[in-house]
């Protein structure tokens, strides 16, 4: 242990052990097909985010609005429930109609049923960063993603190397909230288990934990920064992971200086970062493999931005998914509702909502 | 922050950090651990040992030298072609045993003596080579069996002859001057061997049989399938060291004149250790005369230096097996990392600071703001073609274009819905131009500047330069020839991109951002070619300015145009015409209204602007992270720009969607149209320009309008 900053020293010369830059490949459960970007689409709207289901409506968010739609339409329309001053971050709702929209500057209040309006206390330090939300039973589990910075602002906090989120439990009918998790790196995904225990997705250390215990994670080593957790219809769970990790982010990640001058200097879009969605602008960072060759940007070429949406077993292990890769445009991927039917993901990067056929196997690669 | 980055700046102006890669990269290299490994023992005995370098220890020593350095030498022509000689002491003591009898015995003339001796030992060599070269039995157990039945042969030679060789002493002077004798002070056997050192050095470096042996021993396979005789070549090397053994035999006879049971015993170990230590690998292939030269004097300094310490003979030989062993661990890791180092410390990013970035925003009112001119050009030749980085139209509408197999492509005039192979250059194309005479002059990546006639032949224009003295990579070679123009009296003027990486690692001197490039000024009249203009940032497009005494060159890396005058009174000046870009420019050709057409193959990024100024960044990237997966100038967009001479921008023309042309490397204006090549792309586009001449070509322009 005295070796330590030796060690360190050593390594981060030769690039070896702490200072590595190696990735999980997307391989197995995770192998790459274009299920995503072949699936239909159902809305297109911009930045569409964190689609719930109270059983009759589908509601989700898009910009400072709720809006809801009836997913048994040919054509659905969306109507909008209401409207804030801040950015919809993310929304609950129950099977009583009761909705719950967390908002950009920390506030979390009842967006439809009986107690439209009305907010529910503040948890956590200030200013607090509402990532996901849960109705389980009589009472809201909140993720908050990061004490230092609003959840619109993910990348500062990802490229800050924070890890100061939490997961609390607030009563509905009132009462002091409890910490259930502290010290979490981004969470920004909840599920309740068969024993009522939470599982958290911790974006930053790229693994689900269990509320309980975050010592032994429930699934790790992800090659994306995961977001919303769903439950599926016949046991086991949706995962959306809404970014790709890269060996030039990890690489830059441990490149403080040229990170500080960065914050300073570039807009965050530019960034070398995650992102949720990527090729839009010239002035994005590009990477050697995604030069395009002969007018076509190859599949498999490195990207800031990917869909991808795992489908995970009751254990939590992966046993299928869904993709978009780098020559694609539905990246982005924050959340989806399993109807049972078919899966509705929300493309955020993509500017869609999508359904994907639950009778088609995710196959290979085309 | 301001404190640091002038330090930054200062730090990488004066350490030429990339001299450690280019030094590496040399085959010499190899030598510098053997080098210091002799420096070291030379050091080493000469304070523990009183005076170990006196000059009568020196002539001795330099005598044992001689013989000593023959049977290196001839041990390591065998390595070299991939195969080992442990015959070589037993060889030795024949040859003395030999000579003497020669000599002593049957009073033979000394050449007499010396020819039958090196055909005997020669024959030895024969019969290994045949064994080993013919007949394909592996080289180790060969030669130590020849080891055996040679060191047996001399056995019996010795129960019959020693008591007739110490009965009688050879009346020759000459006999007597090759075993004491000394040449201008030196030993007469030292110079033999230096003598022979050197052309087997020529022999070697720089003859065909010796570059046959090189090639055998570095892959035998392939140097069967290039047409080289192998088996001939191998039973060569062995009769080579035999014939050497032979004459270091010789010298040995009639340095002592003795015949012992022990004569050469223990020299096949030396031998091996002094060629292995010097460099030479056992796995054959690398090499020279030079590592046994090294080698040869480590061993004898030790074994000399032990004796003198007071060891018995056994701890020489215990110490020189150590040694041995080390060696070849060494030889092995070194051959195994040489080129993994290499790549990692080759790249050597350095500061640079570009100025700041002009917007392009469509309202922006900047001279280069966005807008969708380019969308609906005319599509040439899609899929036909892939990688036309330079296009050019002749008088008659013909259109050429260069593509990535090798090929100049002609699509016929006017409608360019036919094409031909016009000619095949095996090289890609990167910069054309038409001369007085209707040739096209091709840059041509990786191979020179090179010529295609009207008719479609081939000719090598130039592919060297003068080499100038102060660089460590040979930038006499071209290979990376850029782009081209030619002046009015016929001096083709091109660009060399990087002296420093070939044209398929541009992103790599990009990612460098050091100034590699240079412009190369060819005289066709004289045939000779110089270069004219050095430390350019990727030096690309060359375009002569309408005085016919400049050019106008760009500064891919530095985002900026030069104007260079070649003539006239401000000969040797370079200006500034255009600074700032918002990307980075690959081509500049004239327009039909006096100004200039300008390509922007890639925009720059705000990111990558900040990495330039953060060489330390860069470096580690490119040491721990994939090269796909470095952060590169964004050329999956470009544009094309109209300036004047005075740095004016005039006109831009992009293609916002990128649908049509993601990148765009070069733009020919012809007849109203302006043609647009991309070297990733698999398209031609024909924009037809608004308000142009249709009339006007370049060929005219340049050339007059007469044939």
């Amino acid at each position: 242990m005295i070796m330590g900053p030796i060690r360190r020293a050593i390594d981060r010369f030769r690039g070896a052990g702490s200072a590595a830059i190696t990735l999980p490949p997307m391989d197995g459960a995770i192998r790459p097909n274009q299920a995503i970007e072949v699936a239909t689409l159902v809305l297109e709207i911009e930045a569409p985010d964190n689609l719930v289901f109270d059983g009759r409506n589908i509601f989700f968010s898009n910009g400072a609005a709720v809006l809801s739609f009836d997913p048994a339409a040919t054509t659905p329309r969306p109507e909008t429930i209401a409207t804030f001053d801040h950015p919809v971050t993310c929304l609950a709702a129950s099977a009583e109609g009761t909705v719950i929209a967390g908002l950009n500057d920390g506030a979390i209040l009842f967006a439809a049923g009986p107690r439209k309006g009305q907010r529910l206390a503040e948890v956590g330090a200030k200013p607090s960063c509402p990532t996901a939300l849960l109705i389980d039973g009589g009472t809201l589990i909140v993720c908050h993603g990061s004490r230092q910075n609003a959840p619109l602002n993910w990348k500062h906090d990802l490229m800050q190397l924070n890890a100061s989120g939490s997961v609390w439990r607030i009563d509905l009918a009132g009462g002091a909230p409890t910490c259930l998790a502290d010290g979490l790196a981004f969470p920004y995904g909840l599920a309740a288990d068969s024993a009522r225990e939470i599982a958290i997705s911790e974006s930053w250390r790229h693994r689900v934990v269990s509320a309980r215990s975050s010592d032994t994670p429930l699934l790790d080593n992800l090659p994306g920064y995961p977001a919303r957790l769903a439950p599926a219809v016949g046991g086991g769970y949706w995962l959306c992971v809404f970014a790709p990790r890269s060996r030039l982010v990890e690489f830059v990640l441990h490149e403080r200086d040229f990170c500080a001058d960065m914050f300073r200097e570039v807009e965050p879009d530019y960034w070398i970062a995650p992102s949720l969605t990527s090729g839009r602008s010239f002035l994005e960072p590009l990477q050697g493999g995604a030069i395009k060759q002969l007018g076509i940007l190859k599949p498999w070429a490195p990207s800031r931005s990917y869909g991808l949406l795992i489908r995970l077993d009751a254990k939590f292990l992966p046993v299928a998914s869904y993709h978009s890769r780098a020559d694609g445009v539905r990246h982005g991927l924050t959340s989806c509702v399993d109807l049972g039917d078919r899966v509705l993901v929300a493309s955020k990067g993509g500017n869609a909502i999508i359904a994907l056929d639950a009778a088609a196997q995710a196959g290979d690669a085309p | 922050m301001a404190g640091t980055d002038a330090f930054v700046r200062w730090r990488y102006r004066f350490v030429p950090d990339h001299v450690v890669g280019e030094i590496l990269s040399k085959r010499w290299t190899d030598n510098l651990i053997p080098l210091f490994f002799l420096l070291m023992t030379v050091l080493v005995f000469g304070a523990a040992i009183q005076d170990f370098y006196s000059l009568g220890y020196l002539i001795t020593a330099a005598r044992q030298l001689g013989e000593f350095l023959l049977i290196v030498i001839g041990l390591l022509i065998v390595m070299l072609g991939g195969g080992i000689d442990l015959s070589v002491g037993s060889n030795f003591a024949l040859a003395n045993i030999v000579g003497l009898i020669a000599m002593n015995v049957l009073g033979w003339p000394v050449w007499t003596s010396l020819i039958c001796t090196i055909l005997a030992t020669g024959a030895v060599g024969l019969i290994n080579g045949i064994l080993v070269g013919y007949l394909r039995l592996r080289a180790f157990l060969t030669t130590l069996v020849t080891l055996i039945m040679v060191r047996a042969v001399v056995d019996i030679l010795l129960l019959k002859f020693s008591v007739p060789i110490s009965g009688a002493t050879p009346d020759s002077d000459l006999w007597e001057y090759i075993g004491d004798g000394t040449m201008l002070g030196l030993p007469f056997s030292f110079v033999v061997a230096a003598a022979i050192a050197i052309v087997v050095h020529i022999f070697l470096s720089r003859s065909r049989p010796g570059w046959h042996v090189a090639a055998v021993g570095g892959s035998r396979r392939s140097a069967f399938n290039i047409g080289i005789p192998v088996r001939r070549t191998v039973c060569m090397t062995y009769i080579l060291s035999g014939a050497l053994a032979g004459i270091a035999g010789f010298l040995y006879a009639a340095r002592l004149g003795g015949a012992g049971a022990d004569t050469g015993v223990g020299l096949d170990i030396g031998a091996l250790t002094a060629a292995v230590l010097g460099g030479n690998s056992l796995g054959g292939g690398r090499g020279s005369v030079a590592k046994g030269i090294l080698g040869a004097i480590i061993v004898l300094v030790i074994t000399n230096g032990l004796v003198r310490l007071g060891f018995q003979s056994g701890a020489t030989s215990m110490f020189l097996g150590a040694i041995l062993l080390l060696a070849v661990s060494i030889d092995v890791r070194w051959f195994k990392n040489r080129h993994k180092v290499l790549s990692k410390v080759y790249v050597s990013p350095t500061y640079f600071q570009l100025p700041p970035r002009p917007s392009t925003l469509p309202d922006s009112g900047s001279p280069y703001a966005l807008n969708d001119k380019l969308r609906n050009v005319e599509v040439i030749g899609l899929d036909q073609i892939e990688g036309p980085e330079d296009v050019i139209l002749d008088r008659d509408n013909n259109l050429y274009c260069g593509s990535r197999h090798g090929d100049i492509i002609k699509f016929f005039g006017p409608d360019h819905k036919r094409s031909e192979i016009f000619a095949h250059i095996g090289g890609h194309p990167l910069g054309m131009a038409f001369d007085r005479e209707g040739n096209i002059q091709v840059c041509v990546g990786g191979m020179g500047l090179y010529a295609v006639s009207p008719k479609g032949e081939v000719r090598k224009m130039t592919d060297e330069t003068n080499r100038s003295p102060r660089s460590i990579v040979d930038d006499a070679r071209v290979r990376f020839a850029d782009d081209l123009d030619v002046a009015p009296d016929g001096r083709i003027f091109f660009s060399e991109a990087s002296i420093r990486y070939e044209s398929q690692d541009w992103a790599v001197d990009g990612v460098e951002c050091r100034p590699n490039g240079r412009v190369i000024c060819h005289d066709p009249r004289n045939g000779t070619t110089r270069t004219v203009l050095r430390n350019i940032r990727l030096a690309n497009g060359i375009c002569m300015a309408s005085d016919g005494q400049s050019l106008l060159l760009n500064e891919t890396w530095a985002c900026r145009v030069l104007r260079y005058w070649f003539d006239g009174p401000k000969a040797g000046k370079v200006e500034v015409v255009l600074e700032g870009l918002p990307g980075y420019p690959d081509n500049v050709n004239r327009a039909s209204d006096g100004n200039y057409w300008l390509a922007l193959v890639g925009m720059r990024t705000p990111v990558l602007d900040l990495a330039l100024r953060k060489p330390g960044f860069r470096r580690r990237m490119a040491r721990r992270i994939p090269m796909d997966e470095w952060l590169f100038p964004n050329i999956n967009t470009g544009c094309v720009v109209k300036f004047d001479e005075q740095g004016n921008i005039l006109d831009a023309l992009w293609d916002l969607g990128g649908q049509n042309h993601p990148m765009i490397t070069s733009m020919r204006e012809h007849r109203g149209h302006l043609y647009i090549g991309g070297i990733y792309n698999n398209r031609i586009g024909k924009y037809r320009i608004p308000g142009a001449d249709p009339n006007w070509t370049a060929q005219d322009h340049y050339w007059g309008p007469v044939r």
